[in-house]
């Protein structure tokens, strides 16, 4: 305990603050800048931290990540495009309450409950890092795939009322994610012979193409400012108090997100979808989502911090990374020569304090300083929108090339620009072919190891079971609630969601 | 005397041949882009930021010494680009791995590089071992004598480095049954520690920091390791872990012989590709002998480096890196294997996996 307050002497100590300030800064830019996430931050810091003093190199890079979560919020409510991967869900309600002029309210919102969910996160980093190796034994490839499963099954509600279209969308979704070489046998699909190809298509050509693109393109078909009213409605202090009366939500979604970081092999991108769901789901009035309602944004957003502190927990016990800029953050710990395994509790618990102070630390400098920007940003929502188009078009450009830096980056964001476009005319919920595609991967993999391991009796685990019981649960949720409410504002809820 | 005389006087008017023209190649003011097939973050990209600050140091005229991700394709599109695109200038380098060797060596038609053109200027080796669950009452490898029952080995992919430990299985005569799909080396450990499957191995500095606790705490039995080459070629045990044999010595602890034939010719070159020579720096086809010799000039200081030597420890073990001469020696192993020793592999691959190579 002693060495836990020392070490917070040691991460304020100047030469280390500033690594730490220096990363937040980073973060918020790399989160601010559509499409780039915590990988690209990752690798832009690796070469920078050879060499360096191992606290002051954790500072920078457990700064930086812990904050993308944060600001990446911004573009999600105020353009509709994705910050960030982990903030896809944000734009359902964040974006509408931004066209109603209350992106100020929003992203007070947003950002109180990003801070609240990375302090929890930091919090359960610390108490469950001494007894958290059994409970990630507990979840083998079975229950991961059963929790993939999980995943899918939040397609229903998300897709209001037509859930024969939603499971299409997913469909499309998961055939996308099958483009490339296959998980466990040496085979290219769909590759025709094309090297591009042979990788699938980057998550982040498909959030950009199937969310920013069509956003880009139907406001410049309207011509006018992302905000249908001239003046900013309710400012930021109101969103703070939302967050505050919605306390259970931050808190039940700040568990949800550490959970899925703490998974290794779920991959991050999805938590931002399931506390949405989660949310959906477990409300009674319902007709106000996706058309603007202050919970839809409080709910991702408490989860897409929170999922950071779960995350370094595989990354430092295991060696094996909780997400994709978790993975990054593993080399460069090989980089400053340390090989995290069990024995990181034992050695390096230091280091350990480290992460876990500058996570807290990052968090509330990150949505501080956010809170502080979003009074000159939130104009942007006024202005006409073809003047914001050029500047936009070329950074979505732009981050989609550093998905793989091959051209055929950008004739993938143009096709699946299109399929958003498609989608968005016809009314097909582009939320489930996203969650189809991200947990496409996952649901191959980790059912085709359960079938070669354990035949048919992974159906019978004790874990999968559980697993199976909470699926049934929460669809049956969903479509109770569903039936109780009056079905037209069930069609507006959708034309926005699609 | 006097033939000692006339040896040092021959290796003296060697050195003033070969030195200079080594000096005369200045990189002031130049960038050198190397070329890594992988991701950032990954093992090859570790083991090249590791070198590429003393490269710099050690290169004539301090080139900066640019990473260059190129990842796809299982390594395969980087490697074709240096094929396709690098002139022999001394400004563009490759570094290669396993997973680049492997499809190069099983003849895979997208393969566009061809490693007997390229100059070597140095290679890093890795060990690997092999650890079983404790549950089968196995003490070590004498008790795989008569061992009969089916062991679970999470795989990458049967044409992945995954080759060498499933191939050593085989040549032991083993049970094992190959579950593909997973992701890597650190979800196989957690697979083994949850009882998913019963068989594993790590390479050595994972395995030092990650099983050795296990086998402390009784959850793992350490087998053998897969043992390391000497600078003649030999098969000696590994030096990171010397208490365990080396698979020649376990086949000889097990059938009181030593192994030979083509399942142990192919396991042999597969290994030295994937482990004994694991990483490698090439220079382009056609690079003029001054510029490979500046280079394996700073390789070799860099290796004499005192804190290369201290990093190097901790990333990428305690191996001998080998330099010029020595990396291409080990490498000529792996290039003069006899066709139909490739081709039994190719056809193991085939009827063990239905694994076809395309």
């Amino acid at each position: 305990m002693e060495l836990f307050f020392q070490t917070l002497a040691v991460v304020l100590s100047p030469s280390h603050f500033v690594m730490l300030i220096a990363g937040v800064l980073m973060g918020l830019a790399i989160g601010i800048l559509p499409g780039l996430g915590g990988i690209t931050g990752m690798t832009i810091l690796l070469p920078v931290i050879y060499g360096m003093e191992v606290h002051s190199a954790f500072a920078l890079l457990i700064g930086m990540v812990a904050v993308i979560p944060t600001s990446d919020t911004f573009p999600s409510v105020m353009m509709g495009i994705p910050g960030s991967s982990a903030s896809q869900a944000t734009i359902l309600d964040g974006y509408p309450l931004a066209k109603k002029g209350e992106a100020a309210r929003a992203l007070g919102a947003a950002f109180t409950a990003s801070l609240i969910g990375g302090l929890f996160g930091a919090a359960v980093l610390t108490a469950i890092i001494p007894i958290a190796r059994p409970i990630v034994l507990l979840f083998a490839s079975p229950e991961l795939f059963m929790l993939a499963l999980l995943g899918i099954s939040m397609v229903g509600v998300l897709s209001g009322q037509q859930p024969i279209k939603g499971f299409i969308a997913a469909g499309i979704g998961l055939m996308l994610g099958a483009l490339g070489d296959a998980p466990a046998v040496p085979e290219y699909r769909y590759a025709f012979g094309i090297d591009y190809l042979m990788d699938g298509v980057p998550l982040v050509i498909v959030g950009l193409g199937l969310f920013a693109v069509p956003e880009i393109t139907d406001l410049l078909i309207k011509g006018r400012s992302i905000s249908r009213v001239a003046t900013l409605g309710k400012g930021w202090l109101d969103g703070v108090k939302d967050t505050l009366s919605h306390k259970f939500i931050v808190l039940r979604c700040s568990i949800i997100g550490v959970i899925v970081g703490f998974l290794p092999g779920l991959g991050g991108s999805v938590v931002d979808w399931i506390a949405y769901g989660h949310v959906v789901q477990t409300t009674k009035d319902r007709e106000n989502f996706g058309k603007g309602d202050i919970r839809g944004v409080i709910a991702p957003e408490s989860a897409n911090n929170a999922k950071e502190g779960g995350g370094l927990i595989p990354t430092f016990l295991f060696g094996i990374p909780g997400s994709g800029s978790m993975a990054v953050f593993l080399g460069g710990l090989l980089i400053l020569g340390i090989e995290p395994g069990p024995a990181m509790v034992g050695e390096h618990v230091d280091l350990i304090y480290t992460a876990i102070w500058s996570l807290a630390l990052a968090n509330i400098f990150g949505a501080g300083i956010s809170i502080f920007l979003s009074k000159p940003i939130t104009r942007l929502t006024l202005i006409p929108f073809s003047y914001l188009a050029p500047f936009m078009v070329l950074i979505i450009t732009f981050a989609s090339y550093q998905a793989s830096r091959n051209w055929g980056d950008l004739f993938a964001l143009l096709l699946m620009g299109l399929l958003g476009w498609i989608m968005k005319q016809y009314g097909w919920p582009r939320p489930a072919a996203l969650i189809g595609f991200v947990l496409s991967d996952n649901l191959e993999t980790y059912l085709f190891i359960s079938v070669q391991r354990y035949g048919f009796g992974w159906m019978v685990r004790p874990g999968v079971i559980a697993l199976a019981l909470i699926i049934l649960v929460s669809v049956a949720m969903g479509v109770f609630y569903q039936k109780k409410k009056p079905s037209d504002s069930r069609e507006k809820y959708e034309k926005i969601l699609s | 005397m006097k033939k000692l005389l006339q040896v040092l006087a021959m290796a003296i008017t060697i050195t003033i041949i070969t030195v200079p023209s080594a000096f005369s190649v200045d990189f002031s003011g130049k960038t050198i882009e190397w070329i890594i097939p992988f991701d950032v973050g990954g093992g090859s990209d570790v083991w090249a930021r590791l070198y590429s600050p003393f490269l710099h140091k050690y290169l004539r005229g301090n080139p900066v010494v640019a990473i260059k991700n190129m990842p796809g394709g299982g390594s395969i599109t980087g490697g074709n680009h240096f094929a396709s695109r690098a002139r022999p200038d001394g400004l563009t380098a490759f570094g290669s791995s396993g997973s680049t060797l492997f499809p190069y060596l099983l003849e895979n038609p997208r393969v566009k590089y061809d490693f007997a053109k390229y100059p070597i200027v140095f290679a890093s080796p890795v060990g690997g071992m092999a650890y079983i669950n404790p549950k089968f009452g196995v003490k070590s490898v004498s008790g795989l004598k008569g061992f009969k029952k089916q062991l679970a080995y999470a795989s990458q992919g049967a044409t992945s480095l995954d080759i060498v430990p499933l191939l050593a299985f085989d040549v032991l005569g083993l049970n094992v049954k190959a579950i593909f799909g997973y992701k890597g080396r650190g979800p196989g450990r957690v697979a083994f520690e949850q009882g998913e499957v019963t068989i594993d191995y790590q390479t050595s500095p994972a395995y030092i920091k990650n099983v050795r606790p296990l086998v402390k705490q009784g959850q793992a039995v350490p087998l053998l390791s897969w043992g390391m080459t000497d600078k003649d070629g030999n098969m000696v045990r590994d030096p990171e872990e010397p208490e365990l044999p080396s698979l020649l010595e376990a086949y000889e602890i097990m059938y009181g012989r030593k192994p030979r034939g083509p399942a142990w010719n192919a396991w042999k070159a597969f290994f030295i590709a994937g482990f004994a020579a694991q990483k490698a720096m090439w220079l382009p086809e056609k690079t003029p002998d001054d510029i490979v010799a500046a280079y394996v000039k700073a390789a070799e200081k860099t290796v004499a480096d005192k804190e290369f030597q201290k990093v190097a420890k901790a990333s990428l073990g305690g191996y001998t890196q080998m330099v010029g001469p020595a990396a291409r020696k080990t490498f000529s192993q792996v290039l003069q294997v006899p066709k139909k020793d490739r081709e039994w592999l190719i056809n193991w691959l085939k009827t063990k996996y239905d694994v076809t190579i395309k």
